[in-house]
Order: C-alpha cells, then structure tokens, then sequence
C-alpha cells in the first residue's frame, strides 16, 4: 500500500467518525476549556462550543482498535443494544443528564468495556455528551482511549488542590466524549471518593452541561465499600456480569450488598455471536 | 432453573461457536478413535440352517392311553447338549482342519471357542436354528453344515434306540400278558370240569327246586295240622260220648222219679193241705231227688266206662276214624322229614353254586381284562415295530433341514461404514453432549434468562462480543482452518471407507 492510499484510507476512517460531528457554532461562543457552571445554563448552544476543544476525531479503524462501538455500523447488534441501553437510561432520568455508576459482579467482567460504550452511545447522540470518569483506581483502564495516558487524572486533582478541573478533562478523539483517567498516580487513598473535594467534582461536571451524562467506571463489585461510596454520588448503578464466568451465587452476594433503588439492572456481556463473515 | 428447549438449542449453538475449536478437535479425536476400532474390528462370517423337527416323540403316540409319556425337555437345551457333546465336537474339530499341527493339550480350549461362536436356539415351536460365527466364511459354511449333518444323523440314531427300546418295551409287555392270559384260560379250564353242576343256568333250577321243596313242606305241615286237628276232635268226641252215655242214663232214673213223684204230690195236694204228713213226704223224697240229680251232674271223676259205652256205635266209629287219623299222621310227619331233607341237600347244593360262580366271575374278569389289553399291546405292538423299521431304515420324516446352510457373502457384525458413520454421529453427539453437560452443571452463567428469573432482577440489557475487524480478520482464517480439518476428516473416512470396500485394507 502506498503513503497516498494510507492517506487516503485515514482520511475516509477520520470522515466516519466526523460526520455526526456539528459543525462548529457561534464564533461569539467562549472556548469550551473557559466554560463555568454560573453561565452553562445561560449557553444553549455549549455543544457547537466544545466542538471548538475537540482533537483530531479518531478513525473507524482507531475506534475498533480501542473496543469501541463504531457509529456507521448501525446493523451490528453491538451498536443497537448501546443504543437501547442509553435510550433507556435517557427515558429513567426523564431527559435530564445523570451519572451512571457501571461496576462488575467480579474483576474481569468487562464493566469498562461497558462503560466506555455507553459513553461513546451518548456521544454519538449529536443532543448529548459523554464523560467517562475512571474510579477504579487499583486496576485503572480508561486511560487507554488516549494516545497519551500520562495526563493528569482523579488522583492528581486529589492530591494537587490547584489542579483546574478542565485540565483532568480530556477529549477522546470522539465528538463529544471527554474523560477524566484515574491520574498519573494510583497509590491514592479510595477515601477522597467521600471528600468535599469529590462532591464538588461532581456537582461542577453534573452542572457544566446540562445534556452531559457521566459515567462511573467503578472498581468490581468485591470493593464493596468503594461501590456504597460511588453509588451515593450516582443516579443509577448498571451491574454487569459476563457471559460464562459470573455465577449465581457471585451476583447474589452483589445485590445483597447493593440493595440500592439506584440499580437500574443488570447487563450481560460477552454473549458469544456468530458475526457475518464476508 | 428448567430451560426451556429452544433455549437449550440456541445455547448450544453459541456455546458450539464459542467452543469451536474444542467441538472440532473432538469431532476429529472420536472418528480417529472409531476408524480405528473399525479397522482393528475383527471381521467374521456367520452361516445358519434351521432343522424342521418332528414335535412328537415315538414313545407317546405308541403309549397313548396306556402310559404317560414325561414332558419333552427344551428342544434347544437338548440339542445343545447333542451338538456340543464330545463325540460331535471332536467331529467337527477334525473336519475343520482345527488339529491340523495343533497338539492334543489345544484341543478343549479350541471346543469352548467353537462352542462361543456356535448360537443354537429355537424359532417357533419345531424349528431348531444353529449359527456359527468364523473368520473364514468357507468354514463358517462348513462347520455350519457339519453341524447340522452330525445333529440329524445323532438324532436319528438316539431315535431309532429309543424306537427300538419301544418296541422292546411293549414285546415283553406283550408277552407277559400273554403268560397271564393263559394262566387264566387253564384256571377257568379247572373250574368248569371241576364242578359240572355248577355251571351258568343251574341257580334257577335251584331256585326253582328250593321253591317248590318249601311249598311241598308247607302243604304237608298243613296236612299234619288237620289231621292233628282231627285227632285232637276225635279223642274229645270219643271222651265225651261216654261220659254223656252214662249221665244222660241216670239223669232219666231220677227225672222219672221225681215226675212219678210230682204226680202224686198234685193228686194228694187235691185232697190235702201241704203240710198233710203225705204231701210233705211226697215232697221230701222230691226233694231228695231232686238234690241226687245235682249232685250226679257236679261229680267230677270220669264215668267209668261200662259196656254201655263200649257197645256204643258211634263210640266205635269214632274209634275207628282216630285210628286212621292216627294213621294219616304218622305218613305225613315222615313226608315232612323227607322233604326237610331235601331242602337242606338243595340249599347245599346252592352255596356250593354260588362260591363257584364268585371263583368263575373273578376269573372271567381277569381273563376279558387280560384278553383286551393283550389285543391292544398287540396293535401296539406292530405299530412299533413299523415305527421302529421306519426309523431304522430313515423314513420317519422327524428332521428336516428347513433351511439350508449357504455360504455367507458379507461379513457380520457392524461393517466398516457403520463404524464410519458412527463416528460421524458421535464426533457431532458427543461435543454437543459434553457442551449440554457444561450448560446443565457449571455454575458460570451462559444464558441471560436465568439470571433475570434467578434474582428477580431487570435484565437491562445483553451485550453480544463486539467483533473488531482483526478479531473478524483471525476468525475468518480459524474458520477456514477448521473446516479444512473437517473436511480432511470426512475425507479421510470416506477414503478408508473406499479402500475398504475395493478391499486394499
């Protein structure tokens, strides 16, 4: 293959991903990196602004190489269940944006996987945005969707109170999907979940966009107390279990610990498919 | 959780998916498996022939009412202990080339073989099957025939003993009824000349005689009873003429008397009164009189007869009649001990009679007894014989081969496409087994329904593998390299199946 026909190649993946894109709004608009929650409400049109922040969109090809849903294929069940799973959780909330808690019966189960889909399906909704935070700080994994992982994250806005939150919000190279990785260092202490600190955190990013949805990539299930702790800053808790390894008794203790009106339910992954070969 | 059947379909076909490359490893380790057990299989012929045999056995039709036949033994278990008898066997060994170079110790060790490959059992009622089981399919045909030839000719043999020890049987029977017939006709014999009065008819004559001595006894005894009678009424009228002659004499002297009196008593009462001196003597001595008579008719002693009496006619004829009477019952009392006699020679003569007849009964009895079963041992005895010349010269239709031994063509037993299309069906029934036995007992969940049922839990949704082009890229290949591997696999099968059937192998 030639250098033109890569180029080429690149140029038609990078179009995929563009085109549910907008095109860039207002001029008058201020770059989505200034934005504050005082005037978020007061700026419709925030979307068409953070389109101003966006890296260069990643093609079908970088989108599949990160286990990510791909918009164009629309046919793959893959997609249309993340479809129907944010629909669903849009239809919960009543339209209003929500932070979603998604965690694992055990480690394994492929609750990141799930999570980052689901933010991907939001952000494909050219109506909503996406952020993934990742709060499994043992076995961190969101990290991975960026090109540079070694960006400030949870832990170093932690650990360093003049940390910005715009500088822990990261563009993924996805139309309106940002995250927020655990942070460069790992040792941090579970406890800042229950901090002030977190709880600002939370209240700043739940209000910067109102069509925002936050995902929690939360650590497994067998973390109990950092689940009771993430689940009092989320609206609704997805668990989810994996085709062939998780077993009854496994997700039993899950929900006895869980016991929680924010379980919206329970997700199934990993169910083996036979693909269509062409 | 019960799952229902469509569940457990579509389980199994992701599961297969999902475990593809275990289902074809097995597929192809369990034909290895079966091909080889079927090259490996022994193969061996089996020829059959099925001998019609007669159900009825010589002794009970011969013996038919006269002897209770035993309940005939399980036709296979005799036929088993016929065939596989030493005599048989050692037959069979030598015809079949089996002790050809093969020392003696071998030889109960080759019979137990033959003995497991020979099936003897019974089709229906009559019908009596041998099959042999060989790896050279001449000798199968052979043995098989030899089989059959040996149990027929061994058979036929053990029935013309038996025909023959029949009609031995019924021979002496025969005879010792003859012996006892005859003894009965000399007994009989005996009897009659011994007594020649008593013969058949000479009880009624007896009867008759025996009758007619008691009626004569009867009529006499009357005869004696009157002229006893009459003796008894000739003494009384003898007696009483007498008597009566004598009384009737004084009676008269003094009844003149007392009327000579009565007469001159009326005559002087006409001139006196009764108490004149006269009158009363005249009625004394009436008086007188008159107490003489009385006292003459109360005296009790007998008249003595006098000549008046004896002079008397009437007292002579009686006498005379009493005389004969006497006469007449002395002939009839010595007529009556006569005919007494008589009566008892006669009813001797009918006991002797009727103890002969007994004796003669009895024997008579014995004899007609003797007589008829001699007659019917005597049938018998020529329809053994006939049985016995049929069985000795072969005739009797008792064995038959119903159907005869052909030499087998195809191997018996599973062939080798069966072992081919076994495993086939097994390298597919058994992943698939093993894939339902993991659905049922591993505790990993594999399909989504039952956790929802399970925990009563909202099933929000279930993610299917999302395929990335690389992934897709890999299964393309693995797929082409385990369907080569199936193919190769089936190819495999078939070839040997081929060089099978062209018989390379």
């Amino acid at each position: 293959m030639s250098k033109i026909e890569k180029a080429l190649s690149r140029a038609r993946d990078g179009r995929s991903n563009l085109q549910v894109v907008p095109i860039a709004g207002a001029s008058t608009a201020p770059p989505a990196g200034t934005a504050v929650v005082a005037n978020s409400a007061a700026h419709p049109e925030t979307i068409p602004r953070m389109a101003k922040s966006e890296v260069r969109l990643l093609g079908s090809g970088d989108l599949a190489q990160r286990g990510l849903i791909q918009p164009q294929d629309s046919e793959d069940p893959a997609v249309q269940v993340f479809r129907e799973l944010r629909t669903r959780i849009v239809q919960q909330s009543h339209g209003q944006n929500a932070v979603i808690l998604v965690t694992s019966v055990t480690e394994g189960c492929g609750g990141s996987f799930i999570a980052q889909n689901l933010a991907a399906a939001f952000a494909f909704d050219m109506g909503k945005t996406a952020l993934l935070i990742d709060c499994n700080l043992k076995r961190p994994s969101v990290h991975r969707l960026l090109v540079n992982a070694s960006v400030p994250g949870l832990a170093d806005y932690f650990e360093n109170p003049d940390l910005d939150i715009k500088k822990i919000i990261h563009p993924v190279g996805i139309a309106r999907y940002r995250l927020i990785t655990a942070g460069a260092r790992r040792e941090i202490l579970e406890e800042h979940f229950t901090s002030e600190k977190m709880k600002h955190l939370m209240d700043t990013l739940r209000r910067r966009y109102q069509e925002r949805f936050i995902i929690m990539d939360g650590p497994p299930m067998s973390k109990i107390a950092d689940i009771r702790i993430l689940s009092d800053l989320a609206d609704y808790v997805l668990v989810v279990a994996r085709y062939g390894r998780s077993t009854n008794s496994q997700i039993a203790n899950c929900l006895n610990a869980i016991k929680d009106k924010k379980l919206l339910g329970m997700v199934f992954n990993e169910e083996p498919r036979i693909p269509r070969i062409r | 959780m019960q799952l229902l059947p469509e569940q457990v379909a579509k389980a199994l076909v992701t599961e297969s998916f999902h475990s593809r490359r275990l289902v074809v490893g097995i597929f192809v380790l369990v034909n290895a498996a079966v091909l080889a057990a079927g090259l490996l299989w022994p193969r061996g012929y089996t020829a059959s022939t099925s001998i019609l045999v007669d159900e009825r056995t010589i002794i009970q039709p011969l013996m038919q009412g006269a002897a209770v036949a035993t309940d005939a033994l399980d036709r296979s278990k005799n036929a088993r202990e016929v065939i596989f008898g030493r005599k048989i066997m050692d037959l069979v060994l030598e015809y079949g080339g089996w002790l050809k170079g093969k020392p003696s110790e071998e030889r109960e060790r080759l019979i137990e073989e033959i003995k497991k490959r020979t099936a003897i059992s019974t089709v229906g009622k009559n019908i009596l099957r041998i099959e042999y089981h060989d790896v050279d399919p001449e000798r199968a045909f052979r043995v098989t025939e030899k089989f059959a030839e040996l149990f027929i000719q061994e058979s036929i043999a053990a029935k013309a003993a038996e025909s023959a020890a029949a009609f031995a049987f019924i021979e002496k029977q025969t005879q010792d009824y003859q012996d006892k017939l005859a003894r009965t006709e000399g007994e009989l014999k005996e009897l009659r000349s011994a007594a020649l009065d008593v013969r058949a008819g000479s009880e009624s004559e007896v009867t008759t005689r025996l009758n007619d001595l008691n009626k004569r006894i009867d009529a006499t005894m009357q005869e004696l009873r009157e002229a006893e009678v009459k003796e008894a009424s000739l003494e009384r009228q003898i007696s009483g003429e007498a008597e009566s002659t004598a009384d009737i004499f004084r009676e008269g002297q003094y009844r003149v008397r007392i009327g000579e009196l009565q007469s001159k008593l009326d005559t002087l009462r006409l001139s006196y009164r009764d108490t004149h001196p006269d009158v009363v003597q005249v009625k004394q001595q009436i008086q007188d009189l008159t107490d003489g008579l009385n006292a003459q008719r109360v005296r009790p002693e007998k008249t003595k007869r006098d000549e008046a009496v004896v002079n008397n006619p009437i007292y002579q004829q009686l006498r005379r009649e009493q005389a004969q009477n006497q006469g007449t019952i002395d002939a009839l009392t010595a007529r009556i001990a006569e005919l007494q006699r008589q009566l008892q020679g006669e009813i001797g003569r009918g006991k002797r009679m009727h103890s002969g007849d007994a004796r003669l009964a009895e024997l008579t009895r014995d004899y007609q007894i003797n007589r008829d079963i001699y007659q019917d041992l005597l049938r018998r005895r020529e329809n053994a014989r006939v049985s016995m010349n049929l069985d000795r010269d072969r005739q009797g239709l008792t064995f038959r081969i119903q159907e005869p031994v052909t030499l087998p063509q195809s191997p018996a037993g599973p062939r080798f496409w069966h072992f081919v299309a076994g495993g086939m069906l097994l390298g597919i029934l058994i992943p698939l087994g093993l894939l339902y036995a993991r659905l049922q007992f591993d505790p990993r969940i594999r399909i989504s329904s039952a956790i929802a049922a399970t925990h009563k839990l909202p099933m929000v949704t279930v993610v299917p593998h999302l395929w990335s082009p690389a992934e897709l890229r890999g299964l393309r290949w693995e797929l082409v390299a385990l369907t080569l591997v199936v193919v190769a696999t089936v190819a495999a099968s078939a070839a040997l199946s081929a060089m099978r059937f062209i018989k390379v192998l």
